[in-house]
């Protein structure tokens, strides 16, 4: 009525024309929600996950997969040379199940290559199902590992490139179980430079693998790190930088460090990233009953400790902030622990080697409650 | 000796006098000392698929291709995703990363490519791991690279130098280098790939074959005719 009084009245191609709009933006409203129902329900999958034959305590309405079955499936596969998103679904249940399964699958001549084969197809969703086949697959023994790393260790580690985040996922998964299981397959992903892509993802500005991707670091540096590369551990000392604490899987940054023997091994870089550590030490939070917690704190110490004992004075007096490293002490030496503080003052003797401060003006400012070393 | 516990911070002195006691030391992660300390806790975990997103899944694929159907557009290929891939545009060739497809397109449709290896100057096939800097003259060479160096499977899926034009240019070059040789002794031997059905399948196809060799036949007959009209 008031458009009509005011004269401006809709002409019938300009109703369309709304109605055409209004039609878009109901099915960009639709598809935005559709979307956004799938990213949760992703994340909800996600968080599914279960050690090998803990799925049969959780769920007892669980269908019970044997070895026979897994037989029976294997051999399927492998007549059709191709698995359906359904037998790789019942293989996955299968390997939870039990390590029998796992070794009936991995005994079977041909089989794995039918996943693999799935994996380094065109379709995403089998390619999704074939990498939750392995990754279960990958909860096996060491020699099951190593099959894994022979057959499909090169995909497993191209995909960590991949756009799709739930095979990326799944890969990381697969890599981590596998570097925890056999040191001879980690020394083969090694040689893809496996390390080099890990600390990319682990630094990368989207952090959505930066958690899993620090647990594969951290499970190489404590299984493999003497395997690690030149090339991969000169990279990882050029960007060490790029790290900062408060990222996800920012606890593992230095015990990484210190498990690769950088300081040792590429000195003039890591002292170079000196004015982080210290950063990174002070910044960390300092709850020293969690675990999580305690790892930064622990290893930082030790990391900036093994630096003072490296270096010369030369090389150091451009680099630290003296007054950030004292307040850090002085936190770090209220938490009151024995072991931390034995650490601790290894690292201040460390220091006061190299003679670059006055000592009793050093000393005099930092606040050592207790001390477990006897005098 | 004693332990000693203060309230009131060490002095100076003290801390130094402590300090003299203690000698410079390096820890290396394979001391002892440090293997007793504290590591993260890891435990192999595996997923627990469900089926109801298989199931999700597979109806949304059929949704689109029955889509495609009733608007009457070309199906390229019903099984493919392609949305989260790296596809040429070209070819319609798809990679898993950025890295392959670039390697891809540079190594199959680029003419300046091709110009620069055949005049063999310098290397130019870039190794199939993004973070490796080595370069290759020619393919074989990086594929024996990526296998003994990287460990990569000698039936790589995503191996450039499957692709046919890549074969005739590799002919290409090959006559190029050695264009008075007629024999082709210096080829590679065929090595059988286990391939599980991703390459070429074996059929008995006789009948297209006697089709085309008839016609073929056919054409040579009237090329005959037509020299002894000419004749």
């Amino acid at each position: 009525m008031e458009l009509e009084a005011s004269g401006e009245v809709e002409t019938a191609p300009q109703a369309a024309s709304l109605r055409l709009e209004d039609t878009a933006l109901r099915h960009k409203i639709r598809e935005y929600a559709k979307h956004q129902r799938k990213d949760l329900r992703t994340n909800a999958t996600d968080a599914l996950r279960f050690g090998l034959g803990q799925i049969r305590d959780e769920i007892r309405e669980l269908e019970n997969l044997s070895v026979k079955d897994v037989h029976g499936l294997a051999g399927r596969i492998k007549r059709r040379k191709h698995a359906t998103t359904e037998d790789m679904y019942r293989l996955s249940h299968a390997f939870l199940q039990s390590n029998d399964n796992i070794n009936a699958f991995a005994a079977t001549q041909g089989a794995v290559q039918v996943i693999v084969k799935e994996l380094t197809g065109t379709n995403v969703q089998r390619q999704i199902d074939a990498a939750e086949c392995l990754c279960n697959l990958s909860l096996g023994e060491a020699h099951v590992c190593e099959k894994i790393t022979t057959l499909a260790g090169s995909y497993l580690v191209t995909y960590l490139n991949s756009q799709e985040s739930r095979l990326k996922r799944s890969c990381l998964w697969t890599l981590a179980n596998i570097l925890a299981s056999c040191q001879k397959s980690a020394k083969t992903l090694l040689q893809m430079q496996l390390a080099t892509k890990l600390w990319k993802l682990y630094t990368s500005d989207v952090q959505d693998y930066a958690e899993d991707a620090g647990i594969c670091l951290h499970l190489i540096a404590t299984h493999a790190g003497s395997l690690l590369p030149a090339e991969d551990r000169r990279y990882i000392a050029e960007h060490l930088h790029e790290k900062q604490p408060t990222q996800p899987g920012g606890e593992y940054y230095m015990y990484i460090v210190f498990q690769l023997n950088l300081v040792a091994l590429e000195s003039k870089l890591c002292v170079s990233k000196l004015q982080h550590f210290i950063e990174f030490l002070s910044s960390s939070e300092l709850d020293y009953n969690n675990l999580k917690q305690q790892l930064p704190i622990v290893y930082g110490v030790q990391v900036l400790s093994n630096i003072f004992a490296t270096l010369s004075s030369s090389e150091l007096n451009q680099q630290m902030d003296i007054e950030n490293l004292i307040n850090a002490l002085n936190k770090l030496f209220l938490l009151g622990n024995a072991n931390l503080t034995k650490d601790l003052l290894q690292l201040l003797r460390n220091l006061m080697d190299l003679n670059l401060f006055n000592k009793e003006q050093l000393l005099g400012k930092l606040r050592v409650y207790d001390c477990p070393i006897s005098v | 000796m004693e332990i000693i516990t203060h309230r009131l911070p060490l002095t100076a002195a003290q801390l130094d006098a402590i300090l003299n006691e203690i000698p410079v030391a390096y820890a290396k992660p394979t001391d002892p000392q440090c293997s007793t300390a504290i590591r993260p806790v890891f435990r192999k975990l595996g997923v627990l698929v469900d089926m109801d997103e298989i199931t999700d899944a597979a109806a949304e694929q059929k949704d689109k291709d029955n889509k495609q159907q009733t608007l009457g557009k070309v199906k390229v290929n019903a099984k493919t995703t392609q949305s989260q891939s790296y596809s040429c545009i070209q070819c319609r060739r798809q990679l898993p990363t950025a890295h392959l497809l670039d390697l891809h397109i540079t190594e199959q449709h680029d003419l300046y490519f091709a110009a620069s290896v055949e005049r063999g100057d310098k290397p130019m096939f870039a190794c199939y791991i993004e973070e490796c800097t080595t370069k290759f003259q020619g393919p074989k060479e990086r594929k024996d690279h990526c296998i003994s160096i990287h460990k990569f499977p000698t039936n790589y899926r995503f191996d450039q130098a499957k692709a046919p034009k890549h074969k005739s240019h590799k002919q290409q070059q090959k006559a190029a280098d050695d264009s008075m040789e007629v024999d082709n002794d210096g080829q590679l031997p065929y090595i059988k790939a286990f391939s599980f059905g991703h390459l070429t399948q074996r059929t008995f196809n006789t009948r297209k074959e006697s089709k085309n060799s008839g016609k073929a036949l056919l054409d040579v007959q009237a090329m005959k005719d037509a020299l002894e009209e000419m004749n």
